[in-house]
């Protein structure tokens, strides 16, 4: 004899439930079917749908309130290509707090059935009313309340679920339920049920009551699973940098680049940074912009040092490249009286008031190396200029980048003007 | 000059996170965008078997726990938005024994907070996550080379101790570019999950006289599997409170208290006949490594202990913590967590915390501190 996934322990419910006949049905389709108990995972939902976990006889696991189709998509996506029966049961308080992974686990339509046995009330809080309650089902204490509720088999049907149906207790459903279980993707089946506890006795009653129809939609589309790739090492793709001259640097160095998005500023960071190892020193680099990072300011703080940076934050900078207003904008309260500012000419006479001669450079340097090489251009005429680092160690570092020929011409332009 | 077996690049801690987590066997990596993780979703979309984006952050766990369930490792990461989002869920998985590891990295908050402005703020949260106060284990970076090694920590305790596990970092650890000869590296071994064999009874939560439960996935062939978040007994079937339950629930909190020693890791650097000790983690650490080198330069005496295994506390801190007259507790936030995790709320005399936020610490601000505390009141 097919053994069934439903022990033969009574049922938690209370006379007249629903719950205990759908899970009947349940265990009944799967039998017909053939389906050995260890082949079915049930995930179920807190609530009084819950409450048949200890009965059954096949994988189980009992979760949080209104989360079991994401647990469930979770477990198919871990289990692949297996042909294990998922399937996740919650009532209609579930199905309202999770609405969210319903959707996803249709729009993505991997392969489960979620059954939302609604019975139009929270049964164990006190006989609240959810989102998929009737308009026609009133609670005693707030008979007015007569918000229609979620249609979730048509927002299934949306957002891609393979197939869905809504039905009554009562009704003959075994097909309903292998049709459901036997279908490749994402099936939900609705079965609206009676909670004798908060609504009503008879079946009369319950279509009476419900506002809702039988409904079955098809729609036979690809099953998701997700992509699995074979991962390459983050660190084998890392090009070492070799320490091929040498820095006259002794102690540390603290620079800031500033300018705006799109003017290649982090790169221009890096560059200096990569320098600065190839030349043996150590050196880090950090990125600030704003959270939308395609417009406004983009600054990068490079340290380079003799010795382990330990320590990378820059309050007062040594050095200040600043190559457009947005850039000087963001800084300018970080100028101090030793630090060296070299900027873009444009902003000369601002900046003349901030720091002033001798420890103020200023040269065209968007003339030199364009928008998006203007701060390249202005570290190769400070590194030219002050030598703490040799010329060819910032060469050395722009042959590693994808556009190091460009670079390469705009270092020579700025160390040539 | 490049020596033959240097390896120096340029890299942030997000990397090396990602790539030690993938060694350790991460077979999935699920992630909501939220700055500052975002390197580590960029990682772990190259690096990771399965990458996904889930809808929300309650999904993205939810998901964990599924690909857990089924022998898939999972790692996911946040910051404290999603992680509060999470928090349901890591309760799940902490009482299915689903292990996992969350990178919780952390920003300047409250709230939403500033997105791209470090800060260490979530390590109370941490330790008052779970219903009923049992600690999650939580390790800590305090630089690259942590990143690389706490990583694989965090992944290994989580498959020993079938737990899920946080990785607490800061958005400058994970967003800062450093040099780094990676030939130094400690190779990482694949973290096994230890499994129930043969065709003998199998309950989910026996334990048969070991801390965690051997584990079968939901779906094998042979036993039935019954995860259960809510309180029960070794079958893993729910019950209110009988003894069995919360003998099982009782566990929970031992096997992960017990076994500290295990995983507990520090940097102690002790300077013979101080009275003074930096105590930090994370971010901190880095300047008070420069603090201390300050200190030491001109003649002044101090010790260094940083926190790597911050929860749950290690019993070998407070030994350590015991041979100095001053403690000074440095961390990026104007609460003093960690003192109030070590101390509790009441003032101590000789407990004295360097605090900020906005900004990481710089060194001379704990240097300043050490002095201060050494003053003659």
């Amino acid at each position: 004899m097919q053994e069934t996934i439903l022990n033969d322990l009574k049922m938690p419910y209370c006379p007249g439930c629903g719950h205990t006949v759908a899970n009947k049905s349940m265990s009944k389709a799967l039998a017909d079917m053939g389906v050995h108990p260890l082949d079915v995972i049930v995930v179920s939902d807190i609530g009084c749908t819950g409450l048949v976990d200890p009965l059954l006889t096949c994988h189980t696991i009992h979760g949080l309130h209104g989360r079991a189709v994401a647990l469930a998509m979770g477990i198919r996506m871990g289990l692949e290509h297996s042909d294990k029966k998922i399937i996740a049961l919650q009532g209609d308080g579930g199905a309202t707090i999770g609405l969210q992974h319903l959707l996803e686990a249709a729009r993505h339509n991997l392969d489960l059935t979620l059954v939302v046995q609604n019975n139009m009330v929270y049964g164990m809080t006190g006989g609240q009313t959810s989102g998929l309650s009737s308009t026609e089902f009133k609670e005693p204490d707030r008979p007015e309340s007569a918000v229609p509720g979620y249609d979730i088999c048509a927002l299934a049907q949306n957002a891609g679920a393979a197939y869905t149906a809504r039905t009554f207790i009562g009704t003959d459903t075994a097909e309903l339920w292998k049709e459901a279980l036997s279908t490749p993707g994402f099936s939900l089946i609705e079965i609206v049920e009676m909670c004798p506890a908060y609504g009503m006795r008879k079946v009369q009653e319950l279509h009476d009551t419900a506002d809702y129809e039988s409904v079955v939609t098809r729609n036979p589309r690809a099953v998701g699973l997700p992509h699995k790739a074979i991962g390459r090492s983050l660190l084998d793709g890392l090009k070492p940098i070799e320490h091929t001259c040498e820095a006259p640097l002794d102690g540390r160095l603290e620079i800031i680049v500033a300018g705006s998005a799109g003017e290649a500023i982090q790169s221009a960071g890096d560059l200096l940074s990569t320098a600065g190892i190839t030349a043996g020193l150590s050196a880090t680099k950090k990125g600030d912009y704003p959270i939308t990072i395609g417009t406004g300011f983009s600054v990068a703080e490079v340290i380079l040092s003799r010795q382990p940076i330990h320590y990378t934050g820059i309050d007062c900078p040594d050095i200040m490249i600043v190559i457009s207003q947005d850039g000087l904008d963001k800084v300018r309260s970080r100028i101090g009286e030793h630090t060296l500012v070299i900027a873009d000419a444009k902003l000369g006479p601002e900046l003349e008031e901030l720091a002033g001669p001798p420890n103020l450079v200023t040269r065209d340097f968007r003339k030199t190396g364009g928008s998006k090489g203007a701060a390249l251009a202005a570290i190769a005429h400070w590194l030219q200029d002050n030598g703490f680092l040799p010329i060819e160690a910032l060469v050395e570092a722009a042959s590693r980048h994808k556009h190091g020929d460009k670079m390469k011409v705009i270092i020579d332009k700025a160390v040539a003007a | 000059m490049t020596t033959v077996n240097e390896r120096m690049v340029f890299l942030d801690g997000s990397r090396l996170i990602i790539e030690a987590m993938a060694r350790s066997g991460a077979g999935a990596y699920i992630g909501y965008p939220i700055t500052p993780v975002n390197w580590l979703f960029a990682g772990a979309k190259q690096r990771i078997p399965i990458a996904l984006e889930a809808p929300d952050e309650i999904t993205a766990l939810q998901w964990a726990a599924g690909f857990s369930s089924s022998g898939v490792f999972p790692v996911t990461a946040s910051a404290f938005p999603g992680f509060a989002l999470m928090i349901e869920s890591i309760n799940m998985s902490f009482m299915m024994e689903l292990p996992m590891v969350i990178i919780l990295a952390q920003r300047l908050g409250p709230s939403t907070g500033s997105a791209t402005t470090g800060g260490q703020g979530d390590l109370l949260l941490l330790r008052g996550c779970i219903s009923g106060g049992y600690s999650l284990p939580v390790f800590c970076p305090s630089n690259l080379n942590d990143c690389w090694e706490m990583a694989a920590a965090s992944v290994h305790t989580a498959v020993n101790l079938r737990t899920p596990v946080v990785l607490l970092t800061s958005k400058e650890m994970v967003m800062t570019n450093q040099n780094m000869d990676i030939s130094g590296l400690k190779e990482i071994e694949r973290a096994e999950r230890h499994m129930h064999e043969g065709n003998g009874e199998y309950k989910t939560y026996g334990v048969n006289g070991n801390l965690a439960p051997p584990f079968l996935p939901l779906g094998n062939d042979l036993h039935q599997v019954r995860l259960n978040a809510s309180t029960h007994d070794m079958e893993g079937i729910t019950q209110k409170n009988s003894p069995e339950a919360l003998g099982n629930t009782e566990r929970l909190k031992n096997k992960i208290e017990q076994s500290v020693d295990e995983y507990t890791y520090y940097e102690h650097d002790r300077d013979e006949g101080a009275d003074t000790v930096i105590l930090t983690y994370g971010i901190s650490a880095e300047a008070a490594r420069e603090a201390v080198d300050l200190l030491r330069a001109s003649g002044e005496s101090v010790s260094l202990l940083v926190m790597k295994t911050l929860l749950p506390v290690p019993p070998r801190i407070y030994e350590l913590l015991s041979a100095y007259r001053h403690v000074v507790v440095v961390e990026e936030n104007i609460v003093g967590l960690l003192r109030e995790l070590l101390y509790g709320n009441r003032q101590h005399d000789r407990i004295h915390g360097v605090n900020k936020i906005g900004h990481m610490i710089a060194p001379r601000e704990i240097a300043e501190g050490v002095r201060q505390c050494r003053k003659p009141s």
